[in-house]
């Protein structure tokens, strides 16, 4: 393989490690967001803790646990395929894919209610950073979904096993960077007053 | 060299530097026309000498991007160029369009000129960088065609580097991105908005990608690095680019008329913009450190280094210093965007562009390198105008914090002239650095008048005897 | 074990984060385009406004001066003018030019008629009543 003469310590990261150079810019673009929503926010408090009443929480909580359970089952894949079992692989991941699809709905239900309420980026700076955050890890769902469908297409194919799970794992590395992201973001924006 | 067809780079890589000279000509007169309003007026009024100015700089970096893919895309495809003779033909039409379209500024009246060339039919003159009548707009996009076709064609019957999927695929986009050039909506506000998806498209993306191919061109040809270390990064940094970069965009419109979003997302993402510099940085000295050879060629090696550290200077730091939202409150459009304009297309276009041409130069000339005294008066011109054009941005800089102190944050604010009256000195210290800019491209350009190649033997026995 | 980075991953990447936010920024720009009309108050662009603004693009105003900050730095912002000046002295100003004051950067004159005057004014007004977000931050632009 081409690898970078840098890391051959013990416990590499697991997948590619391009992915990983990907997940940390990720996770740079959205600690500026979440800082910028926090500075926001101190300089607005009343106006963000009013705002925040409106949002419908039980949505938000029911797409945490979908999320969760769905890192859940890429994590089950990624033993699976260790464990050689390539469709066991595929199911879990064809499963997790379901959740994913799940969180879409919810959300796609909770943004047309956003909407039929004529909330939009420019009502106020609460709903800017409630929609863009939410709209901005929406899209990163969806690319995560893309990747996952890759994925569990590779395994039911058996194109991994035991030795050869490097795309399981680099596609299951950035699944569990968007289920972390909405864990924050739902902590931030939905829960915190 | 090894196919005979990358020899019609060459044409290219001598009028671009041509215009080159042109267009530092129109900048020293321009500078001078700031502090002596009268100078040439009224048979060269000052919005023309700024549009000579910026096209020729424009012209020039697309006649030598042109030049690089002709020179670059053939070596790397291992194959030659689909058709020399298109590319020989595409040239002239470029330099004669470009050449009509200069002495079209000098000598017609702007509004005549629109009039004559069908504006009123379908408007796009009278915006920044995209002053040219609609004709030369037409031929720029039959150039890039006929540019489009040979390089890929050529790319189509090769092998297919990851450098030349970058390379060609940014010239694509350098063209689509140039259509909007057509679409001149009657909301001014659209106008702008539209406006930068061909500044911010070329000169924050499309371009930078460019950037990144012709670098790791040079540093695959001279460090001798594995190809594959180069082009794995070159991706993360291309990707980087546009990462920040397209969202990134929302810094040109906080104060344009667009929602008040902007200002926070075009805060949050250009403030990542440095970020693909860094890395270029820090890429391009690793690959010097890694390297198998020591090419002869200092001169386009010292280019090549050059060029990252001065765009991030540039682009970078000048670009973080105007695109927070609150501090462009009170540097949106002022000398701080001049500074900062100045020093990122000259670090990062214009130095990769002569880097390119310091490589290709000698190589189409029948030589690895030049000689040592050709080298040494090629680096003593990148010495000269690296630190004028320092000097330009900061004086340029001084400028604007003049207007900012005086005219945008000031409890009494002074009317604008008065405020470039309190400015003179700045325009002063701008002119003599640009004076030293054209000084020092002049001793750049000695270097190529000096016969010969470098000497293996001469040299070694020199640095034995030392 | 050696860590895994293959170029296949580093140029999917480069495609999947460009197509991402590509998309990202064409839905952001479909909902600013719905907003840009109330904000510039797309209903008050006329007929003479629009010729006003033929002229100014036309002639290269943005050559020398700056709207809305983007353009030369060369001479004063046009946005605000009609706020700073009034059409009176507007017009007028422009009639002079150029002055001739040795040293002095000068306009050219641009033979207008009283009519294109009258357009160029309608178009600076419908300039000055924008939402920018409050820039310029004072009537000196």
């Amino acid at each position: 393989m081409h690898t970078e003469a840098s890391v051959d310590s013990a416990q590499p990261l697991p997948g590619d490690f391009a992915i990983w150079i990907f997940i940390f810019a990720e996770l740079v673009v959205f600690g500026v967001l979440f800082g910028a929503y926090a500075f926001a926010r101190s300089t607005h408090v009343e106006l963000f803790n009013a705002s925040q009443l409106t949002l419908n929480r039980a949505y938000g909580f029911a797409n945490t646990l979908i999320l969760v359970t769905s890192s859940y089952f890429v994590a089950r894949a990624t033993q699976s395929i260790k464990a050689g079992r390539g469709t066991a692989c595929g199911n879990w991941l064809a499963a997790a894919l379901g959740l994913g699809g799940m969180f879409l709905v919810l959300k796609l239900v909770e943004f047309h209610q956003d909407f039929a309420q004529g909330i939009s980026l420019s009502t106020n700076l609460f709903y800017m950073f409630y929609l863009a955050l939410t709209f901005f890890h929406f899209m990163h769902v969806v690319m995560g979904m893309a990747i996952l469908a890759v994925v569990t297409y590779k395994a039911y194919a058996g194109r991994y096993s035991a030795a050869n799970h490097t795309g399981v794992e680099t596609g299951g590395s950035y699944w569990h960077m968007v289920d972390l992201v909405w864990i924050i973001l739902f902590a931030l924006v939905y829960v915190i007053h | 060299m090894k196919y005979q067809s990358q020899k019609v780079a060459k044409p290219y890589f001598i009028a671009a530097l041509a215009l080159f000279v042109g267009q530092i000509v129109f900048g020293l007169i321009a500078g001078l026309q700031y502090l002596h309003g009268t100078f040439l007026f009224p048979e060269l009024p000052f919005d023309v000498t700024r549009m000579s100015h910026t096209n020729l700089l424009i012209v020039w970096l697309l006649m030598t991007f042109m030049g690089a893919a002709y020179f670059i895309v053939p070596e790397e495809a291992q194959t030659e160029l689909y058709s020399p003779r298109l590319a020989l033909v595409t040239f002239w039409v470029f330099l004669i369009a470009a050449a009509l379209t200069i002495v079209a500024y000098l000598f017609v009246d702007y509004a005549h000129l629109a009039a004559i060339t069908g504006n009123a039919i379908l408007p796009t003159m009278g915006r920044g960088y995209l002053e040219q009548p609609l004709p030369t707009k037409i031929g720029i996009v039959l150039v890039a065609l006929s540019l489009l076709f040979n390089v890929t064609m050529t790319l189509i019957k090769g092998r297919k580097t990851s450098i030349n999927l970058i390379l060609v695929g940014s010239l694509w986009g350098l063209a689509l991105l140039f259509l909007p050039a057509f679409y001149f909506p009657h909301d001014t506000v659209k106008a702008s908005y539209a406006w930068w998806w061909v500044v911010h498209g070329w000169v924050e993306g499309d371009w930078e990608l460019i950037l990144g191919a012709l670098l790791g061109f040079i540093l695959i040809k001279m460090t001798g690095v594995d190809r594959e270390i180069v082009e794995k990064w070159l991706y993360i940094i291309v990707a980087m680019t546009l990462i920040s970069g397209l969202i990134g965009i929302g810094h040109h419109y906080y104060y344009t008329g667009a929602p008040s979003y902007w200002i926070w997302l075009g805060s949050i993402f250009s403030a990542l913009e440095p970020i693909p510099f860094i890395l270029l940085i820090a890429f391009s000295f690793k690959m010097l450190l890694q390297r198998r050879r020591e090419h002869p060629n200092k001169a386009a090696m010292l280019w090549a280094l050059g060029t990252p550290i001065m765009a991030f200077l540039g682009a970078g730091l000048w670009g973080f210093m105007i695109t927070l939202a609150p501090a462009q409150y009170y540097m949106h459009g002022t000398n701080f965007t001049a500074a900062h304009g100045h020093l990122a297309f000259f670090g990062a276009y214009a130095m990769i562009s002569l880097a390119i041409i310091s490589y290709a130069m000698p190589l189409l000339r029948g030589r690895t390198a030049n000689s040592a005294a050709a080298q040494r008066w090629e680096i003593a011109g990148f010495w000269i105008m690296v630190l004028s054009m320092l000097g330009i941005a900061l004086a340029l800089t001084g400028a604007g914090i003049v207007t900012v102190i005086l005219q945008r944050a000031a409890d009494d604010p002074m009317p604008f002239m008065q405020v470039q009256d309190k400015a003179r000195v700045f325009f002063w210290v701008r002119e003599f650095a640009g004076v030293g800019f054209f000084i020092g491209l002049l001793v750049y350009l000695r270097s190529f008048f000096i016969a010969g190649e470098y000497e293996y033997a001469s040299e070694m026995k020199q640095a034995l005897a030392a | 074990m050696q860590q895994v980075f293959t170029k296949a991953m580093a140029r999917n990447i480069f495609l999947g984060g460009a197509v991402f936010f590509l998309a990202i920024y064409l839905a952001l720009s479909y909902d600013t385009w719905q907003r840009i009309p109330e904000r510039d108050h797309a209903d008050k662009m006329t007929s003479a406004v629009l010729r006003g603004k033929y002229l100014l693009d036309s002639n290269d105003c943005i050559g020398c001066h700056t709207v809305n900050g983007e353009g030369a730095y060369f001479a004063p912002e046009l946005a605000n003018v009609y706020k700073r000046r009034g059409p009176v002295f507007i017009k007028a100003w422009i009639e002079a030019q150029p002055t001739g004051v040795p040293g002095r950067r000068q306009m050219p004159n641009f033979h207008f008629t009283q009519n294109q005057l009258d357009d160029l004014v309608a178009y600076l007004q419908w300039l000055s009543n924008i939402d920018t977000n409050n820039w310029p931050p004072n009537i000196q632009g």
